[in-house]
């Protein structure tokens, strides 16, 4: 096992040091095959880690939480890698100058994010994990502007500094931490997750409160949910497609994994109830705002961005549940909206390539311009709105079913009504953009699609999502039930 | 000659110091600042020489000035002179006077000085006058709370606001010096004592400049004795502030501790040597910084603000 | 006339070291009336040495030998590496058509959403709320005196309002560099003892943030020719 986490970590590096130096064709193969054989990889860490914790070397650690969101990470690495294959060719074809440069600096920042973000869940320390999450925001943000159109600028500005500036709140909750800790264990203790673990109710209860809410807050930033979500709809709708699956699908996670680690800590030391009030008081609110802002988005990309939003809020509110369906319920989303996400994302990339145009008013008649694509697309759509035999209808419904089992009947409802007000937004924009017919310049395009290699992963994550929803294989079911007891042992 | 000097004595020596001494601490200022510009300078006695001219001098009133116009400047003084009483100014212990008023006592009769002064300036229908009384009367409103939690930290520190309180606790350890609440205190006294005696970077002490006058402007339109006695208050006022300042905050050394003669003559020498030391800080300050643009003496009071209030947040909240 | 308890003094190791926290803060406020970039560097610069100074007097006095190495090494990044990157970054961005190549380094900061005074009145209300929830909070450390929490709170608070109602990047940058500093100034009085090589790392950290920050000025730069925010409002919605 040790060995395929040390190869976790180092294939990603290995393929970015590569992609710096070798012509395109070598770098997007290498890429690709990375990202396939990390999937695999944690594929192979399923089993074990369903059963106990792999502890390496004192600062690694994967548990059955980490697995999930490492899951979540290696599917879409392999599926980002190799859309961009077929994203890149015609920046290719068309001989545009620089075009080598742009994308050499593409592949070595999608391997480095890749690999940051998978290195972050299984980090055992608490500064480390801090450190990864900033390596992901820094590298990510060079990803948003690697556009370099005006709005891209933008949007990596805002990001930079937005991100940048929760997650020094979410250094100070790191200090907080080991302040809580350190009145426990001693002041030269290595702030390690288990160790806090363990401390658990000795914690002093005002230090581990305050480090709980400003990781909300800071980690929150980087996840998406209300009030500090400013910066996801530029910077989602601006960076390169495969940046922004990654970035929806993958990073929103891995910050969400942090604030879970915060989530044990402070249940173990004060209780579930102040963290669960906290997480359902920004859940809610990112799910209002969401669902408010879908009704009336005029760019596609932005308006799924702001379903991520809505997904996030969904995560928060499952967790604040609290009922160990509600929690099967969260980690299963991670997994499925990673994958609808993802394959939304990337369909919208081939719609954004196909017509030109990144506006909804602007993609007309995509079902029968796309013969793939474009149904695809439509799929992906209703995935995201929790549409059955999907994976999403499957969660939603076990975090709906665990809020109801907890004797909560308010917030479940709302949750239903919100979710059913961002299906509105979603399939309006979806039916103006997929069903009706071509107008105006879109008349003029040929029906195909541009590249079979953006339209393979999509096809795979329609695959997971049908697993997903109709029938989880037993290990990954055994692995959730692991994660959920491992989460919820507090309660 | 050690004998014990009677306590009237002592108050009144209080008074007589700051009265006598006071015109002299401008000289040393205007000759040090003149120097530190490369000129000669005025002799450092001239203002009394200035006072002794404008006291044989004509007295003239505007048409339609009331008796408030030449009132004022006596009341002026006297409150000038009231003050001193109130304040350590060459004794540790407190004198029976003293404790007529504290600095909120005083601060509120320096405030009618000011005040009076104002009145009669804009009673005379001068531009000049009119512009200066309002202009005082508006930045002395906005230093208010600036001084007020100035003494709030004095009352936090000693429990009381009496001057003579806090000077004792100062001088009790060294730990009172490095509080954080004694240093604030004393830079945000130190900014509105700037404010207050029109010195740079607020107004220009020398020279007429329309745009940026405030207290210079106010004794326009008085003339002969009554000139006199308010540059004389001014003075007084500015020796005042200076003695707070040094005898409460920044340096309470060198006060009697006893009512002997040769105590109380070393302190008269040494508050006026300690006043000749912060009049040379402030006159190298009038040397080194512009002077404020009117609008941007309102940073200049909210820096004060910001120094006095992180006073008290340090002590209240910190225990510093 | 004695209406309130005296508040005793505290030991003249508290006193000094508050008091050079209270530098970094009034350096924080001192940051609004910088209208120059170079001269906001300076106090960023000023206020990094100030911490280094306290890193140092809390080694001496707690005995924790490896704050001096984490002084050195934050004192040489903050004092000395971050401020020649950001003057190199602002010296080689020069106005469109201009001989002068220093045009960005001497570069007045966009000015603010609010007039000086109000923005000042504003941050002391956002200073005061950090001392008042910290003090709240009822958290002792040994190392420092519970003020020096309540300052680095502050001056976190108060980097916040520096950079939302700054209107350039570069402003908004070093705020975001105060915002850090204000951060280790929490973590030295509440974090003393975290061990060293997580220090590094998070200094190792602010250096490439740094980078990164710089990198995407130039690009802004590049774009907009000048590094004024205030046109970055096409992406609503």
């Amino acid at each position: 096992m040790l060995a395929v986490i040390l190869l976790l970590l180092i294939l990603p590096f290995a393929a970015a040091a590569v992609s710096l130096r070798a012509p395109d064709r070598v770098a997007e193969a290498v890429t690709a095959v990375t990202g396939v054989a990390s999937f695999g990889l944690v594929l192979a860490l399923v089993p074990a880690a369903a059963h106990h914790d792999l502890d390496y070397l004192s600062y690694l650690r994967i548990d059955a939480i980490s697995v999930v969101f490492l899951m979540a990470t290696s599917f879409l690495y392999a599926a980002v890698a190799v859309y961009s294959i077929g994203y890149l060719a015609p920046s290719r074809r068309s001989r545009e100058p620089g075009f080598t440069r742009y994308s050499r600096r593409f592949y070595a920042g999608l391997n480095l994010f890749a690999w940051t973000m998978m290195a972050a869940p299984m980090m055992n320390n608490l500064a480390l994990l801090w450190i990864a999450v900033e390596v992901t925001t820094v590298i990510s943000a060079l990803l948003v502007a690697i556009e370099n159109t005006d709005g891209a600028a933008e949007a990596a500005w805002k990001y930079i500094l937005i991100a940048s500036a929760g997650l020094g709140l979410a250094l100070l909750a790191t200090i907080f931490a080991y302040y809580a800790g350190a009145q426990v264990l001693g002041q030269h203790y290595d702030l390690s997750f288990t160790s806090l673990l363990q401390a658990g109710a000795r914690l002093p209860h005002t230090p581990v409160r305050l480090a709980f809410v400003l990781a909300v807050l800071g980690f929150g930033t980087k996840m998406g949910l209300f009030p500090v979500h400013t910066w996801l709809p530029d910077a989602h709708s601006e960076a390169p497609t495969p940046v922004s699956a990654l970035l929806s699908g993958s990073l929103l996670a891995v910050s969400f994994y942090a604030i879970l680690r915060y989530y044990q800590v402070a249940a173990a030391a004060v209780g579930p109830a102040f963290p669960r009030d906290v997480l359902l008081v920004f859940g809610i609110a990112s799910l209002l705002l969401a669902a408010l802002y879908l009704l009336d988005q005029r760019d596609v990309k932005r308006m799924l961005a702001y379903s991520s939003v809505e997904h996030m809020g969904i995560l928060a509110i499952g967790v604040s549940f609290g009922a160990p369906i509600a929690l099967a319920g969260v980690f299963l989303h991670v997994l499925a909206h990673a994958a609808a996400k993802a394959n939304a994302f990337m369909g919208a990339g081939v719609l954004v390539h196909k017509f030109g145009s990144k506006r909804i008013s602007g993609i007309t008649g995509g079902l029968d311009l796309l013969p793939w694509s474009g149904p695809l697309f439509g799929i992906a759509i209703l995935a995201l709105c929790a549409m059955p035999p999907f994976g999403i209808f499957r969660s939603e419904f076990e975090i709906v079913q665990g809020g109801f089992s907890s004797a909560r009947y308010a917030t479940p409802a709302v949750l239903i009504v919100l979710v059913t007000l961002a299906f509105f937004g979603l399939t309006v924009a979806a039916n103006r953009m997929l069903l009706v017919p071509a107008r105006g310049g879109a008349k003029s395009l040929t029906r195909g699609e541009p590249s079979a290699w953006m339209v393979v992963p999509v096809v795979a994550g329609v695959a997971a999502l049908l697993v997903l929803g109709i029938h989880p294989p037993a290990e990954l079911t055994g692995l959730l039930s692991r994660a959920v007891h491992q989460l919820g042992t507090a309660s | 000659m050690n004998g014990t000097l009677p306590i009237p004595v002592i108050q009144f020596l209080q008074v007589a110091t700051i009265a006598l001494a006071a015109p002299g601490i401008s000289g040393v200022i205007a000759r040090v600042e003149a120097r530190l510009q490369g000129r000669v300078g005025p002799r450092v006695l001239q203002p009394y020489y200035d006072l002794a001219k404008l006291l044989r001098k004509e007295a003239l009133a505007p048409e339609g000035a009331s008796w408030v116009f030449l009132a004022a400047p006596v009341g002026a003084a006297a409150c000038y002179l009231t003050v001193p009483l109130l304040i350590p100014v060459l004794t540790s212990f407190g004198l029976p006077l003293g404790y007529m008023g504290d600095i909120l006592g005083g601060g509120l009769i320096l405030a009618l000085a000011s005040f009076l002064v104002a009145i009669a300036a804009s009673e005379t229908g001068s531009p000049y006058a009119q512009l200066g009384a309002s202009r005082a009367k508006t930045f002395s409103a906005i230093t208010e709370p600036v001084v007020l939690f100035v003494i709030f930290v004095v009352a936090l520190v000693t429990g009381t606001d009496l001057p003579y309180a806090l000077a004792a606790t100062v001088r009790s350890s060294a730990s009172q010096i490095v509080r954080p609440a004694h240093l604030l205190a004393a830079a945000a006294l130190f900014m509105v004592i700037l404010a207050e005696t029109g010195r740079i970077p607020v107004e220009t002490h020398t020279g007429t400049n329309e745009f940026g006058m405030i207290e210079e402007a106010r004794p326009f339109e008085h003339s002969g004795p009554y000139f006199a006695l308010l540059k004389w208050g001014s003075w007084m006022k500015q020796l005042i502030l200076y003695t707070i300042l040094l005898n409460v905050f920044v340096a309470p050394w060198g006060l009697a501790a006893t009512a002997q003669a040769g105590d109380v003559a070393l302190a008269i020498v040494a508050l006026v040597g300690k006043a000749v030391l912060l009049g040379i800080v402030v006159a190298v300050i009038d040397n080194s910084f512009a002077k404020l643009r009117l609008f941007k003496i309102t940073e200049y009071v909210s820096a004060a603000f910001l120094l006095a209030v992180l006073g008290v947040f340090t002590l209240y909240l910190g225990g510093g | 006339m004695s209406a309130t308890a005296a508040v005793a003094a505290p030991s003249v190791y508290s006193g000094g070291s508050s008091v050079i926290a209270l530098g970094v803060l009034l350096a924080e406020f001192g940051m609004f009336r910088q209208a120059l970039l170079r001269d906001q560097v300076r106090l960023y610069a000023v206020q990094s040495g100030l911490i280094s100074v306290l890193a140092i007097l809390v080694a001496a006095v707690r005995h924790l030998p490896d704050l001096y190495v984490l002084a050195g090494l934050s004192a040489a990044l903050k004092v000395v590496i971050v401020p020649i990157v950001l003057r190199r970054l602002l010296r080689g961005i020069g106005r469109a058509g201009e001989d002068e190549p220093a045009a960005g380094w001497t570069e007045i900061a966009g000015s603010g959403s609010l007039s000086l005074a109000n923005t000042v009145l504003l941050a002391i209300a956002v200073a005061a709320f950090g001392f008042f929830s910290v003090r709240a909070l009822n958290i002792h450390s040994s190392v420092l005196p519970v003020t020096a929490l309540e300052i680095s709170v502050s001056v976190a608070l108060v980097a916040f309002v520096l950079m939302i109602t700054r209107r350039d990047v570069a402003s908004q940058a070093i705020g975001f560099l105060s915002l850090e500093n204000g951060i280790s100034l929490a973590a030295l009085v509440v974090a003393a003892g975290l061990p060293l090589i997580l220090e590094v790392a998070f200094l190792f950290d602010l250096l490439v943030a740094v980078v990164v920050f710089e990198l995407l000025i130039r690009v802004h730069h590049g774009r907009a020719e000048s590094l004024s925010t205030a046109d970055l409002t096409s992406l609503r919605g």
